[in-house]
């Protein structure tokens, strides 16, 4: 085993997690679905002393369609996610599930990891921060709920106090005549994208009524478009419009060169991914059934 | 049109080869073990009072290493001790250096003395009761560095303004020149001369599933050194270990077992198994296991060759035809030369590519650089100056206007003139470039891609075809060591392999090579079962090596697409000889002659009978009476064992070291691949829209091995391509140390590959078959090929080897820039 030596700790429920997190201290951490924690361990560039294990917790990992909402479980699976007929409801979600890494991270990640990790490259935030997303959050001094706008604070950093976990995520389910998209580019299937881009529109006729534009991996947090949503809102959707838009994404975008490309190739990335997620989520708006998927070098 | 095409596709697939099992399509032997978890691999190995090892490893490419100190590691329970350079210093000879001059002086150990000189370079090692212990053992471990200033770019290392090894005074490693025909002549009366400024061959290298392992045992009983390892070429490796060591060679014993892919990489393990060694006698002779990681294996193991290729000029007739080559190339091996310079001689065993020119001047370099000391990779040497030569016939078609499939047909060394002597003196023993180009041409509908390509570029999409023509040189001549440094003691090439009627009757064939997963178990038991006219199944072939079986040569191991040739020649010779030993005999015992006698199999088993009387006497009859009934026997059939060992050697001469010329190699398969790639217009993402991969290797001994084995390298090749690259920065960090970074190509990125095949039997080997698996990096060349097919209309040449979407979106945009333009220059004569 290549980590350092670290206490493991099995929680039997969330409330448990959290008291035990709260005793052991600050050299504790959480384990969900390990798949950012893990290889941090084995590279040895995470150390903690002790390890609590929400994986045994039962009744957290559900889909269940509650007024106007989805909610899932935290501990809900990537690959649960990509399977789930409810999940379809928002087609974005999908497009991100079945998107993430590959086939055996999807099996392990969770939703709730992912957004308590809050990693730049994080596929789940940028995705729900198009839509009216709140996070069911769970501490010693009992439950609350918080808006993912207000959640993500920065790179790696969350509202969530130390022993705090995520419990819920709930999402609402857009109006008819809503339709959004998520397309990332990734160089290989297991890697985190180069750039990825979510739209969530809503159309009256061609009128773009309301848009949410969010970019991943190009800041140290999910970045909204807001120019870009502007672009579009209250106009119809003219090639030149979604164009005009795509490159206010582009300026939007702060980008950093790195193995997975430059930055002024992240930008140009950012404009063809706007582009075509919002040609996507314009069809699904009319009420068009598309098959979304990564892009791959 | 394609009519030949279409029948040599149909013909090939009823074909099965010259004997009943030679040229069968059987599955492999070890398919069933392997494919249900059951392989046995080095790392499976657990040996009693068994110690892990763990190396320290420096941080920084190039420093002086001011003081290691390991009492902080060794004072941790369980830690058994420490071993740093300065006390393998005082132990060892520095490893034999295989180049001439100042480069004999380089002095090389298994752990950096005094100074790193890459990052990633073992500094110290701790040895525990357990890998975990050994893992937190390791991060005791303080070393003090002052940095000094890296050499990353290989043109810079020429200049010896900061130099690696001071004691050989020059960061230089080789050089030489490389000269036939009337060069100056045949630019005098070129009709176009085409410079091209600078080609650049990327590091990349093999993601083998399997990382290094070794477990070493120094046994203080008898002084001998056990290994059990994965090491690919063990036989290379024990010379360099005992000469090392200051041991006897035969007080080294090396065992391999199944190994999970190597591509070469795992040739030059010996470093790390010489530490192990050293480890396990200062822990008084309890066997050491050290188990590579991933990352290790990124920073650390062998990288491919880079290379550089300058002021390249070019002479052509006005029909395209090439008539002269004049360019300096520079090799990077990085921070060691290891198994280098021998890569300064190998690309020569492909000169001339495919091609006719007969008027050549190559000006080959090699340097050291602050980076991971590189090693053979799947088409080794070859493939860098392979990509050359189909850049430079790529680039002039185009700056000509001479369609690529067009010139290469005025170019390709034609099917009537083999076999061909090279301007270097290489046989290529067969081939039909131009019939694989139809093959090629039919498989993936060149008609109509090139009406497809036509339309999209109406709409002014980026749409590319792409051909590339590669060799696989297999079965080396080591003479050519001679041409780098005449004192090496190398020449010719041999492989060894035993088949005997073990005490029962069974037949066991044991080979000198280590396979990686190219099923020399199912070539082996196929080529006896012809000999001995029985099923495969009866056959036992003892793979993996070990050197007390007593079969290897100094030449054993698997590397450089050899195995058809002088495996399977050695275990054809070995077969021979038990045959002629098993008919003496029997012709004895069943009173016959020896042309009266059948081989087959009888209600007994496997047998031989008289055909005259219908007598007959079973393999167990016949092993009984020599091993353990001997009092029947005649003294004059005392000579007969049953156990025939046999030495395959290619018949090679010297190369002349001189005037470099000579046979150097005894095989050349021919690869022949098209792609059509397409580069979207907003994502720039190169999209490989169809693939052919057209291979001939001779007689195939069996198809579905061959055809893996294609898919395999043609995979490698456009991982390579478009995904795969050893980036370091300006000081020598390497930037692809993860999978995350380095992104190996995985199934998701994989075409579909149409495949296909055309036979010319290679007359140098007794079967016509010829070495193959490496494939020459042939999607290398076609990707590059079709890249620039499709970009040429908008300004690009293609001068580096990777290419991806953000390289395609970044030449695109600054092409304007105006140093693109100066890349290329033509010059038309009248």
């Amino acid at each position: 085993m290549y980590p350092r030596s670290f206490h493991y700790h099995r929680a039997g429920s969330l409330e448990e997690a959290v008291s035990m997190l709260g005793q052991l201290g600050e050299g504790a951490k959480f384990l969900a679905g390990g798949q950012s924690l893990i290889p941090l361990l084995k590279l040895r560039f995470a150390n903690p002393e002790h390890l609590v294990d929400l994986n045994f917790i039962p009744g957290t990992s559900f889909i269940k369609e509650d007024s106007g909402a989805l909610h899932f479980g935290a501990m809900t699976r990537h690959a649960e996610i990509e399977h789930s007929a409810l999940a379809r409801k928002i087609p974005v979600l999908h497009d991100c599930a079945a998107g993430i890494a590959d086939v055996q991270v999807r099996n392990r990640g969770t939703i709730g990891g992912s957004l308590a990790e809050a990693d730049p490259s994080g596929d789940w935030t940028n995705a729900l921060i198009t839509l009216d997303t709140i996070v069911h959050c769970l501490g010693p001094s009992g439950a609350r709920t918080i808006q993912l706008r207000d959640f993500i604070k920065d790179a790696y950093t969350t509202a969530l106090a130390h022993d705090e976990l995520v419990t819920e995520v709930e999402v609402k389910i857009p109006p008819q005549g809503s339709g959004g998209a998520y397309l990332a580019f990734k160089r290989s299937a297991p890697v985190y994208p180069s750039a990825s881009a979510a739209v969530q529109l809503t159309l009256a006729g061609d009128v773009c009524q309301d848009a949410a534009i969010a970019l991943g991996c190009v800041g140290l947090t999910a970045i909204r478009a807001t120019e870009a949503e502007t672009a579009l809102r209250g106009n119809s959707l003219s090639d030149k419009t979604i164009a005009t838009a795509a490159e206010a994404a582009r300026a939007a975008a702060d980008p950093q060169t790195d193995m997975r490309g430059s930055a002024e190739y992240k930008r140009q990335l950012v404009v063809a991914l706007v582009k075509r997620a919002i040609q996507i989520a314009v069809r699904r708006a009319r009420g068009e059934q598309v098959e979304g998927a990564h892009l791959y070098a | 049109m394609f009519a030949e095409a279409q029948s040599i596709v149909a013909e090939d697939e009823k074909k099965h080869g010259s004997g009943p099992w030679v040229g069968a399509a059987l599955p492999r032997k070890e398919e069933d073990r392997l494919l249900r978890g059951r392989g046995k691999f080095a790392d499976d190995i657990k040996l009693r009072e068994m110690l892990y090892l763990r190396f320290v490893r420096s941080p920084y490419a190039h420093a002086r290493i001011v003081s290691v100190d390991t009492s902080a590691a060794e004072a941790l329970p369980g830690v058994v001790c420490a071993i740093t350079g300065k006390e393998i210093v005082a132990q060892t000879q520095p490893f034999i250096q295989i180049g001439p001059d100042q480069a004999q002086k380089i002095r090389d150990f298994p752990m950096a003395v005094g100074k790193v000189l890459y990052q990633g370079e073992p500094v110290a090692a701790v040895v525990a009761e357990s890998s975990s212990l050994a893992d937190d053992a390791a991060e005791l471990v303080q070393v003090e560095y002052e940095p000094l200033e890296p050499v990353v770019e290989v043109e810079q290392a020429l200049t010896d303004r900061s130099i690696l090894h001071e004691e050989a005074g020059t960061n230089r490693v080789w050089n030489g020149v490389w000269e036939y025909g009337d060069v100056e002549r045949a630019f005098k009366e070129a009709a176009y001369v085409v410079d091209i400024d600078r080609l650049h061959f990327h590091r990349f290298s093999s993601t083998p599933l399997e990382n290094n392992v070794v477990i070493a045992e120094w046994n203080p009983k008898d002084d001998r050194i056990y290994y059990w390892c994965n090491n690919s070429f063990p036989a290379f490796a024990i010379q360099f270990l005992a000469a090392h060591l200051g041991i006897h060679i035969d007080k080294i014993r090396v065992q391999t077992f199944d190994i999970g892919g190597s591509f070469g990489i795992k040739i030059t393990s010996y470093p790390q198994m010489a530490v192990c060694a050293l480890a396990s006698k200062k822990a008084g002779g309890r066997p050491i296991k050290w188990v590579e990681t991933r990352s290790e294996h990124m920073v650390s193991s062998a990288h491919g060759n880079e290379r550089t290729f300058r002021n390249t000029r070019v002479a052509l007739d006005k029909n395209g035809v090439i008539t002269a080559i004049d360019s300096r190339h520079i090799d990077d091996c990085g921070a060691y030369p290891r198994y280098e310079p021998l890569g300064c001689v190998i690309w020569s065993q492909v000169f001339c590519g495919v091609y006719r020119f007969k008027n050549a001047r190559i000006d080959f370099w090699q340097a050291v650089t602050n980076k991971c000391p590189v090693g053979p990779n799947r088409g080794y040497s070859r493939m860098q100056h392979l990509w050359f030569l189909e850049r430079v016939v790529d680039i002039c078609a185009h700056e000509i206007g001479i369609a690529p499939d067009t010139m290469r047909l005025r170019n390709y060394i034609r099917p009537e003139e083999f076999p061909y002597t090279t301007p270097n003196g290489c046989v290529y023993d067969s081939g039909n470039y131009p019939k694989m180009l139809e093959v090629a041409k039919y498989l993936i509908g060149w008609d109509d891609w090139k009406k497809k390509q036509a339309e999209a570029r109406k709409e002014g999409r980026m749409l590319g075809i792409g051909i590339g023509t590669t060799l696989d040189s297999g079965t080396n001549n080591f003479g050519q060591s001679q041409i780098i440094n005449p004192y090496a003691p190398f020449s010719g090439n041999s492989q060894g392999a035993n088949c005997k009627l073990d005490i029962y009757g069974e037949v066991v064939v044991a080979v000198g090579s280590c396979p990686q997963g190219q099923g020399h178990e199912t070539t082996a038991a196929q080529v006896v079962a012809d000999v001995l006219n029985i099923h495969p199944d009866l056959i036992t072939v003892r793979t993996g090596f070990d050197t007390e079986r007593n079969v290897h040569t100094g030449m054993s191991g698997t590397y450089a697409s050899q195995f058809a040739v002088s495996g399977l020649s050695a275990v054809h010779g070995a077969a021979q000889k038990l045959k002629t030993e098993m008919k003496r005999l029997a012709a004895f015992i069943l009173g016959t002659k020896e042309d009266d006698l059948e081989f087959g199999v009888g209600q007994q088993g496997p047998e031989i009978k008289a055909k005259s009387s219908g007598k007959s006497i079973n393999y167990w009859g016949l092993a009984n009476i020599v091993n353990v009934n001997s009092a029947v026997l005649p003294p004059e059939l005392y000579d007969v064992t049953l156990n025939c060992r046999y030495v395959w050697r290619a018949p090679f001469k010297v190369p002349d070291t001189k005037t470099k010329y000579g046979s150097l190699t005894l095989t050349y398969a021919s690869q022949l691949h098209i792609a059509i790639v397409e580069v979207d217009r907003e994502t720039f993402v190169p999209k490989i829209l169809d693939y052919v991969a057209v291979d001939d290797c001779g007689t195939v001994i069996n198809p579905p091995i061959v055809e893996g084995q294609v898919y395999g390298a043609t995979a490698h090749g456009i991982g390579a391509a478009l995904m795969e690259t050893c980036v370091y920065d300006a000081v020598g960090n390497m930037l692809t140390s993860t999978f995350s970074d380095y992104t190996p190509i995985t199934s998701m990125n994989i075409p579909k590959i149409k495949y296909g095949h055309t036979t010319t039997p290679s007359p140098h080997s007794y079967s016509g078959a010829k070495g193959m698996g490496e494939g020459g990096a042939a999607p290398v060349h076609t990707i590059s090929a079709a890249l620039q097919d499709a970009l040429f209309s908008q300004g690009i040449f293609i001068d580096d080897s990777f290419n991806n979407a953000d390289s395609i979106f970044r030449s695109l945009k600054h092409r304007e820039g105006g140093q693109l333009a100066q890349l290329v220059k033509l010059e038309k004569r009248s």
